[in-house]
């Protein structure tokens, strides 16, 4: 019984800390909500700075991946001279260039003409329609 | 968590499974950090007394959720950010007391106490003047006994009372176990009740 009357008591007790707080939050004057924004501001513009940050790094990270890939390729086939092969040198050509980079940025949008190509075609053969 | 808050997980979830985009994340830190920064603000200023070191501390919790958390879910957002801000406050706290032994061993007293919460006190607006005064002084009082509670205890308080954190999420916060964090919050409870009285209201 006097473990339950405590417990009420703390309740209450929590209950009206809760709603004092509340309304000093509330008072909180126009320059100090003025500087709260403004911090806000700062830190949002860490978001934008960090994914600008992204984007400048990778080209960079596009060639140390490509790089690694080759090195990959060429350590499976020892015997084989990467820069004779015309494919393979233009293949690597192809990935080097910041252009692809950019495509890769843009996979959906290219994997959304692929599909569209796909339905036009089947469309037009009538093959899956219906 | 306010139903505010509650609401806009549920928001934030669907948008997860789709995949956000820096604006779209950018919006919703907003809406966060407009949610939490208040509350944020007082209880630092509660801890350490001082206005303009409260937002600087707030605005550097901000910073480092936003440069370093902001790909995580939702949800952990708000423990994460009060564990930045606790560790701030305990690490200005430090610097605090470092400063004040190097002051009285140059024969300088500390400035800090001629801190006067009534003259910090903000501007009011809609209530009358006696329930206004009542309100600040109860405050007051609570404000200053919970600054003398121990760290842990003052933590718990006002992460589970405050901010309306559950015993899971200012376990995450304070970065201990669900275990202290009951005892440490009521421990703290019983604390503030004897100090402020059967009167306090």
């Amino acid at each position: 019984m006097n473990e339950r009357n405590n417990t009420t008591a703390d309740g209450e007790f929590v209950d009206q800390a809760k709603k004092l707080f509340d309304e000093s939050v509330d008072r909180l004057d126009g320059e100090t909500r003025s500087k709260l924004n403004r911090g806000r501001q700062v830190a949002l513009a860490e978001i934008r700075s960090g994914s600008r940050r992204w984007v400048q790094w990778a080209p960079a990270g596009g060639v140390a991946v490509a790089a690694v890939a080759a090195l990959v390729v060429w350590m499976g086939n020892p015997q084989f001279d990467m820069m004779d092969s015309p494919e393979v040198a233009s293949d690597m050509e192809i990935l080097l260039t910041e252009d692809s980079l950019e495509m890769l940025e843009d996979l959906e949008f290219y994997s959304w003409i692929e599909f569209d190509g796909e339905t036009i075609e089947s469309d037009e053969s009538g093959n899956n329609v219906g | 968590m306010n139903a505010y808050a509650a609401s806009f997980a549920v928001s934030c979830k669907a948008e997860d499974r789709t995949g956000v985009d820096t604006l779209q994340r950018e919006a919703r830190l907003n809406r966060f950090f407009a949610d939490v920064e208040k509350r944020a603000l007082r209880i630092a200023e509660i801890s350490i007394r001082d206005r303009d070191e409260a937002l600087d501390l707030v605005q550097d919790a901000m910073i480092k959720l936003a440069r370093k958390y902001a790909d995580r879910p939702f949800e952990e957002w708000t423990p994460l950010f009060y564990r930045i801000l606790q560790n701030r406050i305990r690490d200005w706290q430090r610097r605090q007391m470092v400063r004040n032994r190097v002051m009285v061993f140059f024969g300088r007293g500390n400035e800090d106490d001629d801190y006067d919460p009534i003259a910090a006190a903000p501007d009011t607006a809609g209530r009358a003047p006696d329930e206004e005064l009542q309100s600040r002084e109860a405050m007051q009082s609570l404000e200053v006994a919970v600054s003398n509670l121990p760290g842990r205890q003052r933590e718990a308080f006002m992460l589970r009372t405050f901010e309306g954190l559950d015993v899971a999420g200012t376990a995450g916060a304070m970065g201990c176990s669900e275990g202290s964090v009951k005892t440490h919050y009521s421990r703290a409870i019983h604390s503030l009740r004897e100090s402020l009285g059967e009167h306090w209201q």
